[in-house]
């Protein structure tokens, strides 16, 4: 079986984990006390974070889908699976079609969606085609350089003189309800609560033992620096952050220093790229997985149905608008806390009481 | 060792005949027929099989009046006339001048073995078909009547080229010598470097027609065990009938048959050869060619050359950078021209943009197709220099640079901001010390430049990440081809990027040695002692 390594698996979480959200400001309903929501959410991300790898520590020879297929049987764990499949074609499709839409406003007005689309996907597809070790490879190569490029922005950014703490005082100013309002359940479903995604990938992690400690590292240094992120974006835009679409790439292409240090956001759309490319192999990693175990078919043709899914569903909204309309409206209140939250508690339980039945079962005989 | 080669050699033989495919398949089937005891049966079936070529030269020894009869037979163009002449010849007719008294044919044989020919390598051959092989091996075969076996004796010869330094991996400081054409040469120049026990030189014949020597040369107990068997593996895999150079087999033996990128390292030096197999790589040489393959390899390896071991290591971390920059330049330069110049010339400096726009005012053509136009003459004329007569060389270097620079610019046909990216292109290609990892730079270039010239930086982007997923996923022999960036071994890293200093790198990298890692003891880093007289307190006062 292909393995990963712990650093690999290290650098998948953050890479997922950062994705395209440094971009966006988080909480934007808690107005200048934003990052306060992010933190809130993070703290609430870490207790889903604890519940699936409670889940992973019970079966860690097993992912997701085995899990269901044990505990509930083949009929219910083939449903839960669809259902699965479903979630995760679903977010890699918001990726692919948040990825073009931004890139059709920011870098390449005139070519079609599709196109860009199309391209993306094949890219992807060519990382699922060569399996998750090759994937565990990429992201680690990639991740010095993220960091690097999100550092020199931030230090850029504090250097042209945008960031005022100003502008996020006074804390609180609304009262802290608003602000677990604001946190609960949007930011920690988008994005602390996806890791229920890596039930698919922690199978492979080499050294075990350390599992827990990685993903749990891993997410909170993330957490921290989209904390960060966030905090920079709220303190050098002010209101302005809550009514761009994308607020960092504003408040890059307002960087101005050494008067050569300018128009910099095409490599913020870099960022973009990066990010989300690995947020939608990851996804389609996930559904293509899954795929494996609804249709038994050579992977091969299964890669290539899912990428076609992909493409087919990431044009089916009819504008951006709509997308994050549907995001923000149905998704995240009535769609994702089931497969995020929901779902994996119920998995956890019925693991915890076959278990103790079993236990007491034995004791019994 | 010979031993060894002699029972390839059987295996091949072997498989042509199954084959049915080969000339000399027809008449193999006395390959295995076993000498007779009638002196002209055998001689007879090696002309024959030979077609009475004009450069078979038989020559009678002994007389019946010596009491046995013999023949001495070689091809005249393979061995070296004066070890035939003093080594084989005089002894023989010294010998039989001296001892009249032998009785019978296999008393002769062992005298000539033991005593007579002083020649170092002698074996006894029993079948007419290793005879024949000795005898295309430069070797000179004695054949007595009456006596079931021949002696071969090893008399090979041929001109050969004398070590030269090396035309394609050239150095300022370090060993001045190249591999030439000749095995036995290329052996001795790495045997002499490395003067150990460990050292393990185990030889094949390849190639029905040609049965080229191709010799895998490793450190025991350095080398991991499995690469050193998967190469003899893929060694004797190969089924062809000839062999020209060690490109041939390079390609039989390569882990992943698709790919622009080399997956085993050329070299043309013996020290970074006996650098490499020191570290745990497997040396493939092949007789006839200068160039030794080294595997396992890995893509950074194709950035570092010999030289930097030999200079200071902070000017050779530099050039390092240097490299690597170089090698992005060489992939990404034009296609980010064409990007920023035909979709994002917002990215530029207005002044920078106003004066680009101003150069390709009168240009007829797109970004992309103007970049293609110079690309493919600098190709043109690259082509041209290594393969044009030496004498029309500054003809062709005017025309170039003169005719096509220049004047192309002046006539609007370019403009002046393309001419300075595709040569500065050109010339980053040329840091790259392997020249397969350039000419794969060269290719990359022009999808680049597609992707660039459609889709812009996205397009750039996406081809940059299917070069990173590719990369990722090929091996060498075995090796990741990424490693040590990724998968990430840090105890890797002190000759990656950086050239730590030669007492800072105390293990062997992890990828190819196996676990056999020390390099050298602890506490290298030199300490200048005080200086000399200068040992006590400088102070002392005088006692008065």
């Amino acid at each position: 079986m292909e393995r990963i390594s712990q650093s690999q698996l290290a650098a998948l979480i953050i890479m997922f984990q950062i994705g395209s959200t440094p971009l966006f400001l988080l909480g934007k309903d808690a107005g200048a006390d934003a990052w306060i929501a992010v933190l809130i959410a993070m703290a609430a991300g870490l207790l889903l974070l604890l519940l699936t790898l409670c889940i992973h520590r019970l079966e860690p020879g097993k992912e997701l889908m085995e899990i269901m297929n044990t505990y509930f049987g083949k009929y219910i764990g083939y449903v839960f699976g669809i259902a699965y499949f479903i979630y995760f074609s679903y977010q890699s499709v918001r990726n692919l079609r948040e990825f073009g839409d931004l890139t059709n406003l920011y870098l390449l007005p005139r070519t079609p969606l599709p196109v860009l689309i199309g391209c993306l996907l094949l890219v992807a597809g060519y990382a699922v085609w060569h399996g998750i070790e090759v994937f565990g490879r990429i992201t680690q190569i990639l991740l010095p350089g993220i960091c690097a490029m999100y550092g020199a922005f931030l230090i850029a950014i504090y250097a042209t003189g945008l960031f005022d703490l100003h502008r996020i005082e006074p804390f609180l100013d609304h009262g802290v309800m608003k602000v677990i309002d604001a946190a609960l359940p949007e930011v920690l479903l988008f994005p602390f609560g996806e890791m229920v995604l890596f039930l698919m990938f922690w199978k492979f992690a080499d050294r075990k033992k350390h599992t827990f400690r990685t993903t749990a590292l891993s997410y909170a240094g993330t957490g921290c620096f989209i904390i960060l992120t966030n905090l920079f974006i709220a303190a050098s835009l002010g209101p302005i952050a809550q009514i761009s679409v994308a607020p960092f790439i504003q408040l890059v292409s307002q960087i101005q220093f050494a008067s050569f240090v300018e128009r910099l956001d095409p490599f913020v759309a870099a960022l973009l790229f990066t990010g989300v490319f690995i947020k939608l192999t990851a996804y389609f990693f996930g559904a293509a997985f899954i795929g494996r175990h609804l249709v038994k078919a050579d992977q091969r043709y299964i890669v290539v149905s899912v990428g076609v899914i992909l493409l087919v569903g990431s044009l089916w909204f009819r504008s951006f608008m709509q997308h994050i309309w549907i995001g923000f409206e149905y998704n995240l209140k009535y769609h994702f806390p089931v497969f995020q939250i929901y779902l994996p508690a119920l998995i956890l339980i019925v693991m915890l009481l076959r278990s103790q039945l079993r236990a007491n079962g034995s004791r019994r005989s | 060792m010979r031993q060894f080669w002699v029972r390839k050699k059987k295996s091949n033989k072997a498989r042509n005949g199954s084959n049915k495919q080969s000339v000399t398949s027809a008449s193999s089937a006395g390959m295995n027929q076993p000498i007779s005891a009638h002196l002209p049966t055998n001689v007879e079936w090696l002309y024959n099989e030979l077609g009475a070529s004009s450069d078979i030269v038989t020559r009678k020894i002994f007389d019946a009046a010596f009491g046995m009869e013999g023949v001495l037979i070689y091809i005249d163009h393979l061995v070296d006339q004066q070890t035939v002449n003093q080594m084989i010849v005089q002894p023989i007719i010294g010998m039989a001048a001296q001892n009249p008294d032998v009785r019978s044919p296999l008393d002769g044989m062992e005298l000539l073995k033991n005593k007579a020919l002083s020649v170092g390598r002698i074996e006894e051959v029993r079948t007419l078909g290793e005879a024949l092989d000795q005898l295309l091996g430069g070797h000179t075969l004695i054949l007595l009547q009456g006596c079931q076996a021949a002696i071969s004796a090893d008399s090979a010869g041929g001109e050969k080229r004398p070590v030269e330094e090396p035309s394609s991996q050239t150095v300022t400081r370090g060993p001045k010598d190249g591999f030439t054409e000749n095995i036995h040469t290329n052996l001795s120049l790495i045997r002499r470097r490395i003067k150990s026990p460990q050292l393990r030189i185990n030889s094949r014949q390849i190639g029905t027609q040609t049965k080229t020597q191709v010799s895998v040369v490793y450190m025991k107990g350095i080398a991991k065990d499995g690469v050193v068997k998967e190469v003899m593996a893929r060694l004797d895999r190969i089924d062809t009938d000839s062999i020209m150079d060690s490109g041939y087999i390079e390609e039989y033996i390569q882990d992943a048959a698709f790919t622009p990128f080399p997956t085993i390292q050329s070299s043309e030096r013996p020290d970074a050869v006996s650098a490499g197999v020191l570290e745990g790589q497997v040396a493939i040489i092949v007789d006839g060619s200068p160039f030794v393959l080294v595997a396992p390899v890995t893509f950074t390896r194709f950035f570092q050359s010999s030289e930097d071991y030999y200079q200071h290591y902070d000017i050779s971390t530099f050039l390092r950078f240097i490299r690597f920059g170089g090698f992005l330049v060489s992939i990404l330069l034009p296609s980010l021209y064409i990007a920023i110049s035909t979709f994002h010339q917002e990215m530029l400096p207005t002044p920078l943009v106003i004066s680009l726009a101003s150069q390709r005012e009168g240009v007829p053509f797109p970004a992309l197709i103007e970049a293609f136009m110079m690309e493919i003459t600098f190709e043109v004329l690259r082509e041209a220099g290594v393969r044009m007569p030496r004498a029309i060389g500054p003809a062709i270097s005017i025309v170039g640079a003169l005719v096509l620079g220049q004047a192309a610019v002046q006539a609007g046909i370019v403009s002046a901001a393309m001419v300075i990216v595709v040569s500065f292109t050109a010339i980053s290609n040329f840091v790259i010390p392997y020249n397969n990892m350039g000419n794969a730079s060269r290719i990359i270039r022009f999808v680049m430049m597609l992707l660039g010239g459609t889709l812009g930086l996205f397009g750039i982007m996406a081809g940059v990440m299917v070069m990173l997923i590719h990369l990722a996923s090929l091996r060498s022999f075995g090796v990741a081809y990424l490693a040590p960036l990724s998968p990430f071994m840090r105890s890797s890293w002190k000759d990656v990027f950086l050239r730590m200093p030669r007492w800072a790198m105390k293990n062997r990298p992890i990828m190819m040695s196996s676990n056999n890692r020390t390099r050298g003891g602890e506490g290298q880093k030199p300490k200048a002692p005080a200086i000399p007289g200068h040992e006590q307190d400088p102070s002392p006062e005088p006692k008065s």
